[in-house]
């Protein structure tokens, strides 16, 4: 290997300079890219094969007639973009309906998630309900309790907003050390898509809450009747009650008909297939704010009701499911983001944490939102450690792991937010790695 | 589950519900003439709330939802008609049971004279069988049981009494049948009792294929008991025993969620049972302790001091290093000698 790389150097960076140039003799480097995998690298890396002769030509597509109109009522993605998909991790839990999988980030750009490449948990399956037999029923500590038909709920006057959703499980296999090799899996319990919906507030108003009422709970109607508790505050503030992601209605794996959506927090308290929200006067202890989601720190003892998602960022590309497949010219991308509002800046460091530089941020710059960076660099084809650090509006610094775990311990499953870094070889793989 | 009729009838019948049931022209009847017809259900039927017979207690029946009665094991026939007893519903259901819900389980072949049924309806409306509270919107027209869709749209119109008059009241007996959340302090469980012994059985039939015969769980199934002692330690178990900190939860979650892929199946004294069951085998109780609404909120589980609340950031803010932050860098771990990562053709690429 050692060899043939030694040898391949040189191609290596003379096809990056011709394409860079925009010169029409080689593969571009979209295309590059776009064949992924280590193959198309390796490809290039060891010259395999002449020079393609033509890249440049009449193509058949450009003579003949494509597909009609209607060919797909529903569009689907390009057929060259089959790898966009979720994944999911097997061993990882019993049955296939609680489970989960995740989103592919390392093939994502902007801040919008496409809505089918979403990660999903369920805890019971995800249940098909028809929008005309759905119900809402909003009761407890309200002088007028209401049930809502989806039809009613879309004349109360909507909102749209982007928000990011972030499990608070997301990164929780890596409190140990490294384990999942690839930014899908260590990083892709989060989407961020555009909800349209009505103000829980509204809802509430509508209902008239009493006094007394402080806690608000929220049940699914899947076969978990997932429930969690809110405080009335946050209830008030900016939560929705959306039917529609990315401006369709939502996806039945996201809550079809309805769901909560609760921004800057953990995901699970965002209740899909919502049909009741109770108001009452203290937490309702469930299985999922006792038994889950609470936080076992080195004591012995737990913390409880810690639903902000931290500041935390990571690099998706190069990562180990997207390595660099070319010397010279290159882009570092990334996604930042922070349950506390705006995204202040992030910097990148090539050398492990050494040295830092900040990063480009693209907009838009949205609160609780998915924020896209980037960084221009040159690889001139020796290793890197690559990380990001995220630095929020309110001064908060994403911490190394050291930091973390030195409060927290290793045994608190949820809320792990520390510094990623990947470890990228001469050949442009990358690899998961833990750094002093 | 529903076919697309039944389930139209279902919403349809809700509506109807929505629109108070008073007025309708079969409950015009003669409640002393009513007691006697009621003699030939009685066998059957109860009056009292949660007393069931060979049939379930008929307290409140009159506005509720088919098959709905608390600890009673309806038919599937009966859980899923979709009907809501209207008396007009009940008339009808009465002169030809088994006809107005196809395949419900109730062995009486019904009454044929007219007045029997409307004096019957009469009698039981006035010894427990109406409907708890108050028709909502009073002086709504009365609505056929079984309103075509476009009705049920209609009926909901009336104004919830919000800014935006939107949504129609939930009525009581509609709450009930959502509202299942049991909390710490006991609200929300329902009457009914249990005991671990009487537990045990079920639990072999219903929840040991998944989590063992003890609780301690199959494969990556959720361990339910022991791990005392361990959350300080390297491995902590978390189960019911270690680490929940109330016991009205187990309740809540086994009969909301559980068993796994047949939830909310579980009658009241069936879960009280169970609950008593995976307490017991955490030690926690005795195998003949009475599990009920008085009870349960009265155990104090061994970890229910080990939560608190911490709403403070870890790292308060500062201006992070950018030059020479630290002397070297060592790798320390690495993802590829854990090898875990599910292999497919463009993930998980593994180079040296
Ligand atoms: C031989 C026993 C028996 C007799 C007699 C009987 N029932 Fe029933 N009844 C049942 C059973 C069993 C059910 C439950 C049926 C099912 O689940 O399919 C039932 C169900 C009902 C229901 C539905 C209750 C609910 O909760 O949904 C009503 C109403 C009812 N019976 C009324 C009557 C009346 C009124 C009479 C007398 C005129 C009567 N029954 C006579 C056994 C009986
Ligand atoms: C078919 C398999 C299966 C059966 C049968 C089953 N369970 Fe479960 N149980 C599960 C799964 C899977 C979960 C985790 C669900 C989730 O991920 O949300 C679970 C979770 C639980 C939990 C919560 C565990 C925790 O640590 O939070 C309890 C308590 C429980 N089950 C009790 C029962 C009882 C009681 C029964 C019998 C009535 C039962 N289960 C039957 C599969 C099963």
């Amino acid at each position: 290997m050692a060899k043939g790389l030694g040898a391949s150097d040189q191609m290596l960076g003379r096809v990056v300079r011709v394409t860079d140039a925009a010169a029409p003799a080689g593969p571009s480097r979209r295309q590059l890219i776009a064949g992924g995998g280590v193959l198309a690298a390796a490809a290039v890396a060891l010259g395999a094969g002449p020079a393609r002769p033509q890249d440049i030509g009449i193509a058949d597509h450009t003579r003949h007639l494509g597909t009609s109109v209607d060919e797909y009522p529903y569009g689907v993605p390009s057929p060259h973009e089959a790898q966009v998909i979720r994944r999911s991790v097997p061993w990882l839990t019993a049955t296939r309906e609680s489970s989960i999988n995740f989103t592919p980030l390392h093939e994502l750009e902007g801040i919008v998630t496409p809505s089918g490449v979403c990660f999903e948990r369920h805890h019971a399956g995800a249940p098909d309900i028809g929008p005309a037999e759905h119900r809402l029923m909003i009761h407890g500590l309200v002088e007028r309790p209401l049930v809502l038909t989806m039809a009613e709920l879309r004349r109360f006057p909507p909102v749209t907003r982007f928000y990011f959703l972030e499990c608070a499980a997301n990164s929780g296999m890596e409190w140990r050390g490294a384990q999942l090799n690839g930014v899908q899996f260590t990083h892709g319990m989060i989407h961020c898509v555009q909800y349209a919906g009505v103000p829980l507030r509204t809802l509430l108003e509508e209902c008239g809450v009493k006094p007394a009422g402080k806690w608000l709970l929220a049940e699914g109607a899947d076969a978990a009747a997932m429930t969690r508790s809110l405080p009335i505050e946050k209830a008030l503030d900016d939560c929705l009650v959306a039917y529609t992601m990315n401006g369709e209605r939502l996806r039945r794996e996201q809550g079809y008909p309805l769901r909560l959506v609760v921004p800057g927090w953990e995901g699970n308290v965002w209740v899909k297939w919502l049909r009741r929200l109770e108001i009452g006067d203290q937490p309702w202890y469930q299985r999922e704010e006792t038994s889950k989601y609470t936080d076992l720190m080195p004591d012995g003892r737990a913390r409880q009701f810690s639903w902000l998602m931290e500041p935390k960022s990571v690099i998706v590309n190069p990562s180990p499911q997207a390595p660099l497949t070319a010397r010279g010219a290159n882009v570092l991308r990334g996604f930042a983001w922070t349950g506390n509002g705006l995204v202040k800046r992030v910097d990148v460091s090539l050398d492990g944490g050494i040295n830092w530089t900040p990063a480009r941020l693209e907009g838009p710059l949205l609160p609780k939102c998915l924020t896209q960076f980037y960084h221009d660099f040159v690889w001139n084809g020796e290793p890197m450690l690559l990380q990001s650090r995220v630095i929020d509006e309110t001064g908060y610094v994403q911490p190394t792991y050291q930091q973390l775990i030195d409060i927290r311990g290793v045994n608190s499953v949820y809320h792990n937010h520390a510094i990623q870094t990947w470890l990228v070889n001469e050949a442009g793989g990358a690899e998961n790695v833990r750094v002093s | 589950m529903f076919g697309f009729l039944d389930r139209s009838l279902r919403f349809a019948a809700v509506a109807a519900l929505s629109l108070g049931t008073g007025g309708t022209a079969a409950a015009a009847g003669d409640v002393e003439a009513g007691g006697k017809v009621f003699r030939a259900c009685a066998a059957c039927h109860a009056m009292e709330p949660g007393k069931h017979r060979l049939g379930p207690s008929l307290a409140g029946v009159i506005g509720r939802a088919a098959g709905t009665a608390e600890a009673f094991r309806y038919s599937k026939a009966m859980e899923e008609s979709g009907v809501v007893w209207t008396e007009d519903a009940l008339a009808l259901y009465l002169t030809k049971p088994s006809a107005f819900i196809k395949g419900n389980r109730m062995a009486f072949p019904g009454l044929r004279k007219p007045d029997d049924i409307a004096d019957v309806i009469a009698w039981i409306k006035a010894n427990g069988g109406g409907a708890a509270a108050p028709p909502a919107a009073a002086g709504a027209a009365p609505v056929p049981t079984v309103a075509p869709a476009r009705a049920a749209v209609a009926a909901s119109a009336p104004a919830g009494g919000g800014r935006y008059g939107l949504g129609r009241p939930a009525k009581p007996e509609e709450i009930a049948l959502w509202d299942i959340d049991v909390r710490p302090d006991g609200l929300g469980l329902p009457p009914g009792h249990g005991t671990a012994t009487e537990g045990e059985a079920l639990w072999g039939e219903r929840c040991a294929a998944c989590h063992g015969d003890f609780g301690e769980a199959f494969g990556r199934y959720p361990a339910l008991i022991g791990g005392e002692g361990t959350l300080a330690r390297e491995f902590p178990e978390k189960t019911i025993g270690s680490y929940w900190p109330y016991a009205s939860t187990v309740f809540d979650y086994v009969h909301r969620a559980m068993p796994y892929g047949d939830a909310q199946s579980l009658t009241a004294d069936e879960t009280y049972a169970l609950t008593a069951f995976l307490l017991a085998s955490n030690n926690l109780i005795d195998q003949d302790f009475v599990l009920d609404a008085k009870s349960l909120p009265q155990l104090k589980m061994p970890n229910a001091d080990g939560f608190y609340i911490h709403d403070t950031p870890d790292f308060p803010p500062y201006e992070p290093c950018m030059k020479d932050c630290k002397k070297s860098v060592e790798i320390t771990g690495r993802a590829r000698i854990i090898d875990v990562t599910p292999e497919g053709e463009d993930n998980a690429v593994s180079v040296e």
